[in-house]
This record gives structure tokens, C-alpha cells and sequence, in this order.
């Protein structure tokens, strides 16, 4: 009885801080937001590879080039004021605006921009395979990256890549600006800076990180010196709140100023509110079901295309994620430059059914991998129930991210659903990992490849994802990545199915904050209130 | 009726079957008295027959997806609601009892006799084997059963065979003490010595007069344990680590319907009044069961 009493009473206690623990509306020039970042692991801008931390950085670095809130789908100068290509596309040189200055009032010169790439190379940490695609390593970096003079930058490629990618991969996490001579002040053992940096900034972007507490919250304090005017907001809060349902009891309640994580279900519920607004921005996300072509069975391109048919996008993307998912069916998402809209696939369990008999096939079983966290577990059950519709049984093992990304890595998975989002905003990003895999022999380890993760490599496709990186003229570079988008539905071992919608609901009052399609562009300092 | 009740009351059984037949009606004569204990009963009596009848209650199998039934509220209809796949929570609850009852079985079957295999050994051998054994029980006594279990789990990876055998492994140590607390009161007692002393060899000794005395302590401990084990099965299925989609584990669908708290509250409410219920269920069976079966206690 004991025990019962004890759990029953632990249990409420729970429920009672969730909705007791009192708290104050934020005051008009701090801005408040409920989001799950648990992700954040590191905020040094050569390190960062996760969503949230990806989104801090975008608000405290200037990058060389930009993708600014108010143009969110254009590429415009960040540091750099404009540029100039060589003829033969191989090199590029920045102009450095005048007058800019990093939160320390150190100005902002060539030599930092020279130092922080060249830290990007040497660190060589998860992304810096954005840069080091352009042929850059520890041994060259410094000689392809020279300061002209002043106010001049000049940079050299030795893979003859289209300028466009270029510029697209200048404008990730990893060309954020750092502050030369503060970083190097905080060195220690030859380290770049790199744990100071972790837990500190060193940027001269609209705001500078007041402080990061692991799993409570994140503080920003503004730039009353950017180079744009200061932000509205003094500072911007970001409260660790990993529950859905907490963010929409604070949210509700006024203590904070936008919720960031509600699922679909509690958005209906939220519309009719008065005091609350819902906003949707497509994201460059994409859900995809993965066959690991080194399985007997799935390594049959019949079967891909028989589970390409038994799956029921439009129940799915009309019900249980309907809002936040749309159904989305290759590779680069839909509303960015080459961005390719055919759905050919629907629910047709007659067809599955059909290939599978045509290859011969005995039904079969398969595991499902996939994560614990919504809407994975849901998606996972409604492809098991299309699944047996068309006679193929399958088993479903919900892991968290720290289970589940080694196993895919190692190629141990049979059918995965996984959620990918671009590194850069150029489709070679994605061409890269869905569809180059240059070699696939296990002992390869091209682990960030996802066709590599999948045992599956096209020679003429690794061909064509090369010669659209290359191509400089527009037009063609776009019709080569749709026709390798047209061609991996039905070659690939993928079954692309959502692209994602991300939707926060914030308090009607509040306005201007921007979030655009790649995950790490998300603006707070045209925020008001 | 009234000849069979007279024939377990009399004062002089005339056989053994009668004997045991009179001490198991004097135990459900004191066991009735106790309001609390037969409402356990009646509780877990219902468990079993939802697990046994699941086909014929419940009207679908609660795994297949509904998408155009999803989130209905409790009525006629759906009695318990559905869920976020429009899937009938009743049903999902009804076939979520043969999952329930498949681990505290499961875990029954594991836990009683190595527990009560270690215990009565260490008791009754006593010297070196019984420290070395206590000492090994020590061990698994010292770590927080759900911390053991989440770490057995991950090494074998989720599922409900692996969340059974991770529970079982950190849930038999209490067996242990009880049992060998037992042995070393009987070790010397004089029946024991009587049927050394015919020549009885030790494992016979052990198995045919030891382990049966020490059963009922073991038996009304585990009807105590059984909701840790329940609650213990069901925090692994929230954590995703123990039962894995679509099958209904109560912990699992509390797990996925929390999101639906708000809105939505019949979709974890009703797994969670079950576990809560049948929790409830076999303390006060285990409290009834301890009245009756355990002799310091009766008056």
C-alpha cells in the first residue's frame, strides 16, 4: 500500500509545480520563450550541428553572407559588403564593410573573418565539411584564405565547385565571424578557443550571449551597436520547457511570450483563443523511411517501391500531423531554388501488393527504427498498419537519438523513419547526403552520407550529383537537380514522405519574429511588443 | 451445502485432504472478514478475466489505426475514448491485461524460485555459501531496481522480454532474505532433525520441508511486489524502453498520450487508472493474503 501512496503522491506533486510554480508576464523589453533545448550541446559556431544551438548563433554572429529576417529567401552580404568572382570561378574576393565592431568594440577586419575560417578547417570538427568541400585542410587553409589588405578578403576553391554553392556555404553556421583577438585571448593549449567559446560569444551580431545554463534556459542580452539598429528587445529568454503541454499552460497563462514545441492537437485547441496568435513557417525538414539496401529483402528495388505505395501520406499529413507536416516526396524541399513538388506516390495497397508479387517475393518481416519523441512513434504505427495491408509484417523499436544514430551510422538498421535537414541552402547539401556515395564499402564509413548509411550507390548518379555541383549556369544547374530528384523516387532507397511545417503560437501582441526554411534561420531581433 | 460446511468445520479431520481442506476454509473464513482484501480479489479476479476474455469484450484488436476516428471523447460509442490513431482505449486496456498479467507471470516465474533456490540454501547450508550468497544478494539489493533495469535494457535493447527479465533480475534479492530468514529459524527445528535422522538426504530435506514453509511469506510478498513490478513495467514502457508500438502497455500508451493531457486528458487518464486500479488491486490482496497466511500475525 506504501508504495501505491508514495507514487500516487509523487505523481501529483509533479503535476502540481508543472502548474503552480507562479511566474510573473515578461516585461515589455524582454522577450520569453518556452522551447525544448536539451539539444544545445555547444555554442562555438565550428561546432554547432544541433537545431537550437544552430538558432542561438544565427542571432549572435554576422556570417560572411546572410540570409537576413527581412529577405529571408535571399542571399545577401552579411560581413562582407559584396564580392567578386574570378572568371574561372575559382576564386573570390569579399569587401568587408566599414565600421562594423564585435560586442567587445574590437572592429571587425579581414583578418577575422581569415581566422575564423581558417579555425572552421583546423578544428575539424561535425560540420566542418561545409568549407572543407572546397578543398580546404590544415595544411592549405592558409594560403587559399589571404587578407589582401584592409578592407579585402580573398578566398580560393581547388574543386571547380559552382559559385553559387560557394556563397550558399558561406552563409552557414560555419562562416559566423568571431572576434580574433578575444578567441585567442581565451586560448588555451592550442585550442582555437574553443572550449572558452563553447560557453561564450565572441560575435557582432544583434545579440551576445548573456549566459547558457544546461536544460533551464538560455539568455541573449541585446546589440545596441548593430550594424541594423539595436534590437527592440533588451533580451531574449529562451526557458528549457522539454513538455508540450508545460509550454502551453505557461504560454496560456502569460508568462511567456511564445510557445515553440506544441503539437498539432493542442494547436487546434489553441486557435480560438483571443489573446493568442498561431504562425506557420515552411522549414527545410524532411521525414523520410529509409530501406538499408544491404538487407536481402530491401535491397530489392521492387520492395522500396512496393513500400512506396503502402504508405498513406494523406491520412496521415491530414490527421495527426496535420499543420506542422505536408506531404513532400524528394529530396530538396519544396519553396527553395530547385526545389521539386511532384507527388507521385499516394496510398495504393493493390499496387504493393502487386510489385511484391511480381518480385517474387514471400511476405516477409521487417523492424521499423525509429524515435520515441512525436510525432516518429505515430508515424511508425500507421506505416506497420499500411504495411500488413499489403502483406509485409513489421516490428517497431523506438529508440532515443543516442541509440538510434549510432545504429543507423553503423548501417545496422532494416527500414528507419528519420527526420533530415539541409546543412546549407543549396541543393548540393542534400544531393550530397541522399545521393552521392562515392564509396560503399563498409569500411568507407562515409557516415554523414545517407546513402552510404543505406548500402546504396548509383555510379551514374554519383556522376550527375557532381556535374550539377559544378554547373555555373543557372537554369541547367536547376533542371539537373530536379531530374536527380525525379529519378532518386524511384532509384533511391528512400520513401520521402513530409516536409515539415513549423508552427509556434505566441501571444498576439508579440510580432516580428522570423523563421526561415533552414533550421538555423531564426531571427528574434525584429521582434516587438 | 450446509453437510460439506459441517464436514470442514468438524473438530477431528479424518484425512489429510480434509485437514488441508479446513485450513484453507478457515483462511477464507478470516480472509472474508477483511472488506479490503476481497475487494483486491475482486480486482484481480477481473485482471484475469479481461486478460481471458479479450476477444469476446473487446471489439476490435486496439492495434490497427483509425485516422478517421481519432480523439473521440468517452461515450456510447467508445466507452474509454480513442487516441491519437483513433484506436478504442477500452479495447486497448482490455488486451493492455494480457500484457499486465504476461509480466508479473513472467516475473513470478523468474523471481519466486531463484529467490526462494538462493534463500533456503544459504539458510540451511549456512558457513561460507550462505555469506557468499547473502553478499551477492547484498549486491543486487544495493541498486535502485528501476536504475538496474534501465541499464539491463539498454544493454539488451527495448522490449517487453528484456524489460521482464531486466525487472526479474533486480526484483528476486528480497526473495532471497525472506526465504533464508525462514530456513535458519527451521534449520534446527525438530521435525527437521527427525527426518535427517531417517536418512533423508539434504536436497530432499530442503525441497520437500524447508522450501513449503517458507512459501507463504514468499507468496504474500510477492502480492506486495506485484504492483512495484506493475508500476516498474510500466515506467519502462513510458521510457520507451519496455513494450514498443502499437501494443497497449499501460506505461507506453500513458507515454504517448501525454501530450494529449489538456485536451485530450481520456487518452493517458484511463491506462493510468488502470495501473493505478490493478496496483491498488494487489496490495490489499497482499495485505488480506498476509493476515491470513502469516501466523505472527493472527490473534
Amino acid at each position: 500500500m506504501g508504495r501505491v501512496v508514495r507514487s500516487v503522491a509523487a505523481m501529483g506533486c509533479v503535476v502540481a509545480l508543472g502548474l503552480v510554480r507562479a511566474a510573473a508576464a515578461p516585461p515589455d523589453d524582454i522577450f520569453v520563450m518556452a522551447k525544448d533545448v536539451g539539444d544545445v550541446i555547444t555554442l562555438d559556431p565550428a561546432e554547432v550541428f544541433e537545431f537550437t544551438a544552430g538558432e542561438i548563433v544565427a542571432n549572435v554572429y554576422d556570417r560572411l553572407m546572410m540570409f537576413e529576417p527581412e529577405h529571408p529567401g535571399q542571399i545577401a552580404g552579411g560581413v562582407a559588403e559584396n564580392y567578386a568572382i574570378s572568371d574561372d570561378g575559382r576564386t573570390i574576393v569579399f569587401r568587408i564593410r566599414d565600421g562594423l565592431r564585435f560586442h567587445s568594440g574590437n572592429p571587425v577586419r579581414p583578418e577575422d573573418v581569415e581566422f575564423s575560417l581558417e579555425r572552421v578547417v583546423k578544428l575539424n570538427r561535425t560540420p566542418a565539411f561545409i568549407v572543407t568541400q572546397f578543398g580546404w585542410n590544415a595544411g592549405n587553409v592558409e594560403d587559399l584564405i589571404q587578407v589582401v589588405d584592409a578592407r579585402h578578403l580573398r578566398i580560393e576553391v581547388t574543386e571547380g565547385l559552382s559559385p553559387g554553392l560557394i556563397l550558399n556555404a558561406l552563409s552557414a553556421g560555419v562562416a559566423s565571424v568571431v572576434d580574433r583577438e578575444l578567441v585567442l585571448a581565451h586560448a588555451a593549449d592550442g585550442d582555437l578557443g574553443h572550449a572558452w567559446l563553447k560557453t561564450h560569444s565572441a560575435g557582432s551580431g544583434a545579440f551576445r550571449l548573456g549566459r547558457w545554463k544546461a536544460n533551464e534556459y538560455i539568455a541573449l542580452e541585446a546589440n545596441p551597436h548593430y550594424r541594423r539598429g539595436a534590437p527592440a528587445m533588451r533580451r531574449v529568454f529562451l526557458r528549457h520547457v522539454p513538455e508540450p503541454s508545460a509550454q502551453r499552460l505557461l504560454l496560456e497563462r502569460g508568462d511567456v511570450d511564445m510557445a515553440r514545441n506544441l503539437t498539432p492537437d493542442q494547436i487546434g485547441a489553441l486557435a480560438e483563443h483571443a489573446d493568442l496568435a498561431v504562425d506557420s513557417y515552411p522549414k527545410g525538414a524532411i521525414v523520410y523511411l529509409a530501406a538499408n539496401a544491404g538487407h536481402p529483402v530491401l535491397g530489392n528495388s521492387a520492395v522500396v517501391q512496393a513500400l512506396r505505395y503502402a504508405i498513406d501520406y494523406r491520412g496521415m499529413a491530414d490527421s495527426f500531423l496535420a499543420g506542422q507536416f505536408a506531404v513532400h516526396q524528394a529530396f530538396w524541399p519544396a519553396g527553395l531554388w530547385a526545389g521539386y513538388t511532384a507527388t507521385p506516390y499516394e496510398l495504393d495497397i493493390e499496387k504493393a501488393r502487386s510489385l511484391l508479387e511480381d518480385a517474387g517475393l514471400e511476405p516477409f518481416d521487417v523492424r521499423i527504427d525509429t524515435l520515441t519523441s512525436s510525432p516518429f512513434p505515430q508515424i511508425a504505427q500507421s506505416l506497420q498498419a499500411t504495411f500488413a495491408q499489403a502483406g509485409i509484417r513489421s516490428r517497431i523499436v523506438m529508440q532515443d537519438g543516442r541509440t538510434l544514430w549510432p545504429r543507423y551510422r553503423a548501417r545496422k538498421h532494416e527500414l528507419i523513419i528519420a527526420r533530415w535537414s539541409p546543412d546549407y541552402m543549396d541543393p548540393h547539401a542534400n544531393a550530397d547526403a541522399f545521393a552521392r556515395n562515392p564509396d560503399n564499402r563498409p569500411e568507407a564509413g562515409l557516415a554523414g552520407v545517407l546513402a552510404w548509411r543505406n548500402a546504396w550507390a548509383s555510379e551514374d548518379i554519383n556522376a550527375k550529383t557532381i556535374e550539377a555541383r559544378d554547373t555555373r549556369d543557372l537554369a541547367a544547374r536547376e533542371r539537373m537537380y530536379q531530374e536527380l530528384q525525379r529519378r532518386l523516387q524511384t532509384e533511391g532507397p528512400y520513401a520521402i514522405m513530409f516536409q515539415q511545417i513549423d508552427q509556434i503560437v505566441r501571444r498576439r501582441h508579440v510580432e516580428g519574429f522570423v523563421s526561415g526554411v533552414n533550421f538555423d534561420h531564426v531571427y528574434y531581433r525584429m521582434v516587438t511588443k | 451445502m450446509s453437510a460439506v460446511r459441517a464436514w470442514l468445520l468438524v473438530d477431528v479431520p479424518r484425512s489429510r485432504w480434509q485437514a488441508r481442506c479446513q485450513r484453507f476454509f478457515l483462511g477464507w473464513l478470516a480472509f472474508r472478514q477483511n472488506a479490503g482484501a476481497v475487494a483486491g480479489l475482486a480486482i484481480v479476479a477481473a485482471l484475469v478475466a479481461a486478460a481471458l476474455l479479450a476477444p469476446w469484450i473487446s471489439g476490435s484488436t486496439g492495434v490497427v489505426p483509425d485516422l478517421g476516428n481519432r480523439l473521440q471523447p468517452p461515450g456510447a460509442a467508445f466507452w474509454f475514448g480513442t487516441d491519437e490513431l483513433g484506436r478504442d482505449i477500452f479495447d486497448r486496456i482490455v488486451w493492455g491485461s494480457r500484457i499486465t498479467l504476461y509480466i508479473v507471470g513472467l516475473v513470478t516465474v523468474i523471481v519466486v524460485p531463484i529467490g526462494l533456490a538462493v534463500g533456503v540454501v544459504a539458510g540451511y547450508v549456512g558457513g561460507w555459501l550462505d555469506s557468499a550468497l547473502m553478499r551477492l544478494t547484498d549486491i543486487f539489493l544495493a541498486f535502485p531496481r528501476l536504475i538496474l533495469a534501465l541499464a539491463f535494457v539498454a544493454a539488451l535493447g527495448p522490449g517487453l522480454e528484456n524489460a521482464v527479465l531486466a525487472i526479474a533480475l533486480t526484483a528476486w534479492s528480497p526473495y532471497a532474505r525472506i526465504a533464508r530468514a525462514e530456513a535458519l529459524t527451521l534449520r534446527h527445528s525438530d521435525f527437521i532433525l527427525a527426518a535427517r535422522s531417517q536418512g533423508i538426504p539434504h536436497h530432499r530435506v530442503l525441497a520437500g520441508h524447508v522450501a513449503p514453509m517458507c512459501m507463504s511469506s514468499v507468496i504474500v510478498r510477492l502480492t506486495l511486489d506485484m504492483a512495484g513490478i506493475i508500476l516498474t513495467a510500466a515506467g519502462l514502457g513510458f521510457l520507451g524502453l519496455g513494450a514498443q508500438p502499437p501494443t497497449p502497455e499501460w506505461g507506453a500508451m500513458i507515454a504517448l498520450g501525454r501530450d494529449y493531457l489538456l485536451d485530450q486528458w481520456w487518452v493517458p487518464a484511463f491506462p493510468g487508472l488502470a495501473i493505478l486500479v490493478v496496483s491498488l488491486g494487489f496490495n490489499l490482496l497482499g495485505d488480506g493474503l498476509r493476515d491470513v497466511l502469516d501466523p505472527k500475525s493472527r490473534s
